[in-house]
């Protein structure tokens, strides 16, 4: 499995991911999240569990099960935690605290070390046997909701250390925290090297047209990735260089909100053929990469967001990127290095245009920004952070490790 | 027998320390109070992002790009942390800068929200790179080929460990007695240069050391 990565990772991460795992031969690594299809957690974890184990490590990753309540409140969480406001009464945290109790009899808790995902399984602490624990919060928890914020603490605090994203996702709470980004998967449907042939077959699929520049945003229809934003920028695009702009997304079935911005996408785009929007059906992975691929300028323009790792995904295909200076998105484009951050549709256009006109600097940027991700937004890498943050928790204190 | 120079190589984790500053004033408070390894971190650390080098540290480009406070940012950039003894020396450098902005420029308008300064920290875990150079020319081969961040750990950390000079050029000076050497990668300024541009610069310098030992030995390079 790890030799997968050979020759596509750093030769220093996989050199170091060799040595923790001999340093932890055997020892058990527990990962805990509450959903096993769908989500990026659980993506990485499908991922990292056989990365993990190929290193002579124990890994195992528990899922914890609750009731339609439980999901309501912590689907609530999830939203207060990201400062939207919710109501929660008692009744309702008790029962979080319940099911979790409930799941702590039926796993097995005992490991060295155990990463907790996400507030849902937070409580989990309370039932700790022994070993590292570990909370990773993948959520924006900058401006949270105070009720909310001060219910997970209780529990957060009591951790050895926790991870959060981006720094500024982090919030004081008495422990070490560490800083440590998500990564893409470079050998993935997502993100590995297509044929010739892959590519093409996407292209006939969605009827893509190769004669012109093609502009792409990939992200669900939510007001926060700014669709329409993408749309405004194009049409001052087109004006001077002739162009094609594809809007891919998935279905909103189950999305009332995500409705109602597609509508009001189609209804903008309306009368222009040269606005292509996708809805594209789960595990279009494939189709993704493909589109990347045949982009010339990448956008995610989003006025909010959490990571953002179609940013990666695209420089990983050497794509110039427009984003947004929002979440995690300005620490993955070096502004003029490996894209723009902009910050209106008149930036976005006018960005564009500089890339339309300038291929050689195009060409340049995309070399960048696939070293950047090779360097810092690998697979590999945030293995290789899981277990320095291990190590580090059992010689805590120290600024520099030995190995 | 030359002692043969061992390659190691580090991984830096990032640690928040839970500071942060909106604006110059509070920037200034904190630089005043924050542990001296997040005050390492922010400047001396700098060049592990790999980044274009517009400034030298992470103040400068707060100040630069989050306040556009450009001569506060060109003032913090000219701050060489190598010029200080040791951290609170340069602790009081930075202090005293910004003092002296603020004396002239009293209200700075604070960052954006989302845009504070976060001050961080590292965890470095070092251990062997598994690449050891007996002489020169082994030296240079390894050189080309280790992994950047035995690069950041020779040359940069080691300022710290050993008090202003690099393993490198101690190794060239005591196990090789190559004075010049030694004092041409010295003379390599840190802050200007990324570390694929410091490999290049003691690659070409040691090339040319090899050369010169081989025309001096009357052999062809």
């Amino acid at each position: 499995m790890i030799d997968t990565y050979k020759g596509i990772a750093p030769k220093g991460d996989l050199a170091l991911l060799q040595k923790m795992g001999a340093a932890f031969q055997g020892r058990s690594f527990l990962h805990i999240n509450s959903t096993k299809e769908g989500g990026g957690v659980a993506e990485i974890l499908h991922r990292m569990i056989p990365i993990l184990r190929d290193l002579g490590i124990d890994a195992r990753w528990e899922v914890i099960k609750g009731d339609g309540a439980f999901y309501d409140t912590t689907k609530k969480i999830h939203n207060a935690l990201q400062g939207n406001e919710e109501r929660f009464t008692a009744e309702m945290w008790n029962h979080h605290a319940e099911v979790n109790r409930q799941n702590a009899e039926k796993l097995d808790l005992d490991a060295d070390a155990v990463l907790i995902h996400d507030p849902q399984p937070a409580p989990l602490i309370e039932f700790r046997k022994q070993g590292v624990w570990i909370w990773r919060c993948h959520i924006d928890v900058s401006n949270p909701r105070p009720d909310a914020w001060n219910a997970v603490k209780r529990y957060s605090e009591r951790y050895d250390a926790a991870v959060f994203s981006v720094a500024r996702f982090a919030r004081s709470m008495g422990i070490d925290e560490y800083i440590i980004p998500p990564s893409i998967d470079p050998v993935s449907d997502k993100n590995r090297d297509l044929s010739a042939d892959e590519i093409d077959a996407t292209a006939a699929k969605y009827h893509i047209p190769r004669d012109r520049p093609m502009l792409l945003q990939v992200s669900r229809f939510d007001v926060f990735k700014d669709p329409i934003g993408v749309i405004k920028a194009y049409r001052m695009v087109k004006k001077y260089n002739d162009c094609v702009l594809v809007l891919a997304g998935s279905p909103a079935t189950d999305d009332p909100e995500g409705e109602v911005v597609l509508a009001d996408v189609r209804e903008y785009a309306a009368g222009d053929p040269d606005i292509i929007i996708l809805l594209l059906p789960p595990f279009s992975d494939k189709d993704i990469n493909a589109l990347q691929r045949l982009a010339t300028v990448v956008l995610q323009k989003s006025l909010k967001e959490g990571f953002g790792l179609t940013v990666s995904e695209a420089m990983w295909k050497e794509k110039p990127v427009l984003g947004g200076a929002v979440g995690g998105i300005p620490t993955q484009i070096m502004h003029g290095v490996t894209g723009f951050l902009v910050h209106s549709p008149e930036g976005a256009a006018f960005r564009i245009r500089q890339l339309l006109n300038n291929p050689e600097m195009a060409r340049r940027m995309g070399e960048r920004g696939r070293e950047y991700v090779r360097n810092n937004f690998l697979i590999t890498r945030q293995v290789r952070d899981y277990l320095s943050i291990w190590y580090a928790a059992e010689h805590k204190g120290r600024s520099v490790l030995e190995l | 027998m030359n002692r043969a120079f061992e390659f190691k190589q580090c991984v830096t984790l990032l640690k928040a320390t839970g500071k942060k500053a909106k604006s110059l004033r509070e920037l200034r408070e904190a630089l005043a109070s924050v542990g001296p390894r997040s005050l390492f971190h922010h400047t001396y650390q700098y060049l592990l992002k790999g980044h274009v080098l517009e400034y030298t540290n992470d103040f400068a480009h707060w100040a630069g790009e989050s306040l556009e406070e450009r001569a506060l940012a060109e003032h913090l950039s000219n701050i060489d942390p190598y010029d200080f003894p040791g951290i609170e020396a340069l602790r009081a450098e930075l202090v005293r800068q910004v003092d002296a902005y603020l004396e002239q420029f009293p209200e700075p308008r604070d960052a954006m929200p989302g845009d504070e300064f976060f001050f961080n920290e590292t965890v470095t875990l070092v251990f062997p790179a598994g690449v050891r150079a007996r002489n020169l020319a082994e030296f240079l081969m390894a050189i080309k080929y280790v992994d950047a961040s035995c690069l950041y750990y020779h040359y940069h950390d080691a300022r710290q460990r050993l008090g202003g000079t690099d393993d490198f050029s101690t190794w060239f000076e005591e196990a090789l007695e190559k004075t010049d050497l030694a004092q041409r990668v010295r003379a390599i300024d840190p802050f200007m240069h990324s570390l694929e541009g410091i490999r290049e610069r003691i690659a070409g310098a040691v090339e040319e050391e090899v050369r010169r030992d081989m025309e001096a030995a009357g052999v062809s390079p």
